[in-house]
């Protein structure tokens, strides 16, 4: 077989499977929409957190999975991206798109502000130095009187859109969240696609390589953070117009180390891999926690020990593994 | 000014006990490069043993008798960590595998000792005060101080005087080569997580009647101990000194100044050396010295 | 004509190690210049010192005319200095497309764009897959690049250097390790380089030196022994004596000259 036709042949697959993937998605979407129609307030509730708590989980996936930058510190951006967002909507306006940009910007500001103390290490030392991040926006969280401290941020009322009325329901709530998740979604699977994505990729890879070809890595990096950064305060805005409150245990430590399982349950780097973690592990957390005697961190810290020996390239990297296999054999 | 000089002495205690915890965390990740996020849950294992031993101070033969127990169990604790770290060899696996280890033992230790918080008495002999600076100041944080004097110069003779530290400061230095020129360092490795995870949990022993015991202290005490060794250099002994002494002063100024930035000051403090010395004061790697 | 690269007292010190000592070398546009010695006589220091991989300790590297001492790795390589490593350094994780077109999306400027998905970057990506075929790699580029042979990473990686446009490119060390039919298909890709393409070839393999090269630098203990063409480099009893340390220096030059 020629080059030319080796690269038809493949060439030739790509539609297929771009199809296929494309009806699993908006299946996936239909189902996603359809569940305040069919389900209880309850547990479209827990949907609307896991949904929100995904988008952390992609900040964390874009800088541990996709650039190599394994963190623990995505939660203080999430905070603040939650704390502005509560602050708006308790001294400004309950319009969740505000909102939501104001936990953006908040997410994104915060990341550059800390995250060049960061972005000059690597590896181990990287999630030293955002974990030690991390719980420096914790710790001050917990004491700044303007936040609440200790007590946390309460009396955000009910989010509006567009001028509508108040939305009460915990469906159209859902559906707010579920929307801008899509959006954010979305958007960092085009950031993955796009030629920074491949920046990033090389980054992770072979950062001397990336010097040697012209790259400044530095610049690369600080740019994943502050984006990454952004996606967490998204998320935040996404939690605190569900729950309506605040606190620091939002941002602490156990939030930051839940979101890097769910990257790592899920698979590094595969963006749906990662989602998948972030309901299982919001799942384990709260529901399984009430069935073990409220003794969740018990479990959940068995489940990290187990992650590791188990799984090790996450419920991503078995899936790749079975379809590589079922080729193998076809 | 006296109210300084008291924060002063507050701070210097504060550095004793950091530079108690920071070590075993330094050294570990300098030789092996593990992160081990279980270092907090380690001083708080110490830090309940206190409780359940001499929680009520009344028996000083008990706060003696808990030191060396938390050692053991700090030790025994350090010894599984290192076993488990050794088990994988990417560096996220073992931070993730001590992330759980030390979610664990937090939640254990909240089944046995209840979610409140429980202070430790210091021991009666040494529970008074003492006029210094014309303010009287508690006995037992003098005796802090001393105990830190005496730990960094013992440390300082171990690692730097005798055959073992020589070893030590070479594994730190490169891996590859001490392993090369035929010393087994996987006994050395295991040795110095479980000496540093004793220590800590001493210092959480030491610590209980200046900070107590509560769910929640793991996570504060791991980010200290994170900052000293960031701020000191990954790998130095003289390093997790100095780190320790200057967040223990950076503390005790913010408690006394600004309570409500103590927290903020501290982050301040690791963002500025950073900037000036991106790998900390006293780093290990680029000069051979503990 | 002046040279496209000149190195004037060139010199790099391990603390009291002098590996490469008062280095003078120059190579003209256009030329395909070889640097041998033996194992330890600074090779890969001197390379990874031009490269700008490692600061210079003393001495000037001048690149097009201006000096570049002092520039770090990414700028010399900006301005078309490129190297290839002795362990074939390429990423493992990407695809093979992907490789090449990192270097080519770094030329076109386009390495820091997320508003579009990377196929849609129609120049880049064509660009990329002619750099693929020209090595012969053209119908892998789906594949991973862990997936390929130790001798296919060298052509992927001099496609991914070719991609960044370079107008000197230094390969150290580029046969080591291979199989002789897999070096030949490398001497001959070499050979196929378009001419005006400086080259500076680290080499143990004494018949691809004198196959591709126009001069011949020899490196000993740090220092130039000798330096010029082919067959000025056979003749020369300094040569002789130091590098190959014998006299039979026919018996081991006969390779080159069938």
């Amino acid at each position: 077989m020629s080059a030319a036709e080796r690269t038809q042949a493949v060439d030739g697959i790509r539609p297929r499977r771009t199809a296929g993937k494309a009806v699993v998605a908006v299946a996936v979407l239909l189902l996603l929409a359809a569940a305040p129609l069919v389900l209880g307030a309850y547990p479209v509730s827990t949907m609307t957190r896991i949904l929100a708590f995904a988008v952390l989980v992609l900040s964390v996936d874009l800088l541990t999975g996709v650039t190599g930058l394994p963190t623990l510190g995505q939660a203080a951006y999430f905070g603040a991206g939650a704390y502005t967002a509560a602050l708006v909507g308790i001294h400004l306006t309950s319009d969740a798109s505000v909102q939501l940009l104001a936990g953006l910007v908040a997410g994104l500001v915060t990341a550059a502000l800390t995250g060049w103390v960061a972005v000059r290490a690597r590896g181990v030392v990287f999630l030293m130095l955002t974990l030690a991040i991390g719980e420096s926006v914790h710790q001050v969280a917990d004491t700044w009187s303007v936040v609440g401290a200790s007590n946390g941020l309460a009396g955000m009322p009910p989010i509006t859109l567009f001028g509508g009325p108040p939305l009460l329901a915990a469906g159209f709530v859902y559906w707010w969240v579920l929307a801008a998740a899509v959006v954010v979604f979305a958007a960092v699977a085009l950031v993955v696609r796009s030629p920074y994505g491949r920046t990033l990729r090389g980054i992770r890879d072979n950062e001397a390589r990336m010097r040697a070809l012209g790259y400044r890595p530095a610049l690369a990096r600080y740019g994943v953070f502050c984006l990454a950064g952004a996606v967490a305060g998204t998320g935040g805005a996404l939690w605190a117009a569900h729950a309506r409150f605040v606190s620091p245990g939002d941002l602490g430590f156990e939030v930051a180390a839940l979101a890097l399982l769910s990257v790592v349950i899920g698979g590094a780097g595969s963006l749906w891999g990662p989602c998948l973690g972030a309901a299982l592990v919001l799942l384990v957390r709260d529901n399984l926690s009430a069935a073990v005697g409220g003794h969740g961190p018990l479990v959940l810290g068995l489940v990290f020990v187990a992650v590791v020996f188990l799984l090790p390239r996450g419920v991503a990297g078995l899936a790749a593994g079975i379809r590589r296999r079922k080729e193998g054999l076809s | 000014m006296v109210t300084y000089l008291v924060g002063a002495l507050n701070g210097l205690a504060m550095g004793s006990l950091l530079f108690a915890i920071a070590l075993g965390l330094s050294l570990v990740f300098g030789m092996m490069d593990v992160l081990n996020l279980a270092h907090g849950a380690v001083y708080l294992v110490g830090a309940y043993v206190a409780v359940a031993l001499a929680g009520d101070g009344a028996s000083p033969a008990a706060f003696v008798l808990a030191v060396p127990a938390a050692a053991g169990a700090g030790a025994v604790l350090g010894g599984v960590l290192a076993g488990l770290s050794r088990a994988t060899p990417h560096h996220l696996d073992q931070a993730l595998l001590t992330l759980g280890v030390s979610l664990v033992v937090a939640e254990l230790l909240s089944v046995f000792f209840g979610n409140d918080v429980h202070s430790v008495a210091a021991p009666a002999p040494v529970a008074g005060s003492v006029t210094v600076f014309g303010e009287s100041y508690p006995v037992y944080r003098l005796l802090v101080i001393g105990f830190g004097v005496v730990l960094a110069v013992g440390v300082y003779a171990l690692v730097e005087r005798s055959r073992l530290g020589s070893l030590i400061r070479a594994t730190v230095a490169d891996r590859g080569m001490v392993s090369a020129l035929g010393v087994h360092t996987g006994r050395v490795l295991v040795g110095v997580f479980a000496a540093g995870a004793g220590l800590a949990a001493v210092g959480g022993v030491l610590a209980g009647p200046i900070l107590g015991a509560a769910p929640g202290l793991d996570e504060k005490v791991l980010l200290l101990a994170l900052v000293v060794v960031v701020i000191g250099g990954l790998g130095s002994v003289r390093g997790a000194l100095l780190g320790a002494v200057l967040i223990g002063q950076v503390q005790a100024l913010g408690t006394t100044l600004l309570p409500e930035y103590a927290s903020f000051l501290v982050f301040a403090a690791m963002a500025l050396v950073l900037l000036l010395r991106p790998a900390g004061l006293l780093p290990a790697r680029t000069a051979v010295h503990a | 004509m002046t040279p496209l690269l000149e190195l004037r007292g060139l010199t790099r010190a391990y603390g009291s190690l002098t590996a490469v000592s008062g280095v003078d070398l120059s190579v003209l546009p256009g030329e395909r210049h070889a640097l041998i010695g033996p194992n330890g006589a600074g090779k890969s220091t001197l390379f990874a010192t031009v490269a700008g991989t490692l600061p210079a300790t003393a001495g000037t590297v001048l690149f097009d005319g201006a000096d570049v001492t002092a520039l770090p790795e990414a700028k010399r390589a900006r301005r078309g200095l490129l190297r290839t490593y002795q362990h074939s350094s390429v990423f493992l994780g990407c695809s093979v497309l992907d490789n090449v077109a990192l270097a080519v999306q770094r030329v076109h400027r386009v390495a820091h764009r997320f508003d579009r998905a990377a196929r849609r970057f129609r120049r880049t990506e064509a660009e990329a897959l002619r750099h693929l075929e020209s090595v012969g790699l053209a119908g892998r580029g789906a594949d991973p690049a862990a997936a390929l042979s130790h001798g296919e990473r060298r052509q992927l990686e001099v496609a991914m250097v070719l991609a960044a446009e370079p107008s000197l490119v230094m390969f150290d060390e580029p046969t080591a390790g291979m199989s002789a039919a897999e070096t030949e298909r490398f001497a001959a890709l070499v050979e196929r380089l378009p001419s005006e393409l400086t080259l500076l070839i680290v080499e143990h393999d004494l018949d691809v030196v004198f196959r591709l090269a126009d001069r011949v630098t020899v490196l000993h203990l740090g220092q130039v022994l000798a330096s010029g063409t082919a067959e000025q480099i056979r003749a020369d009893d300094a040569v002789r004596a130091a590098y190959l340390g014998s006299a039979r220096t026919d018996d081991l030059f006969t390779g080159g000259t069938p």
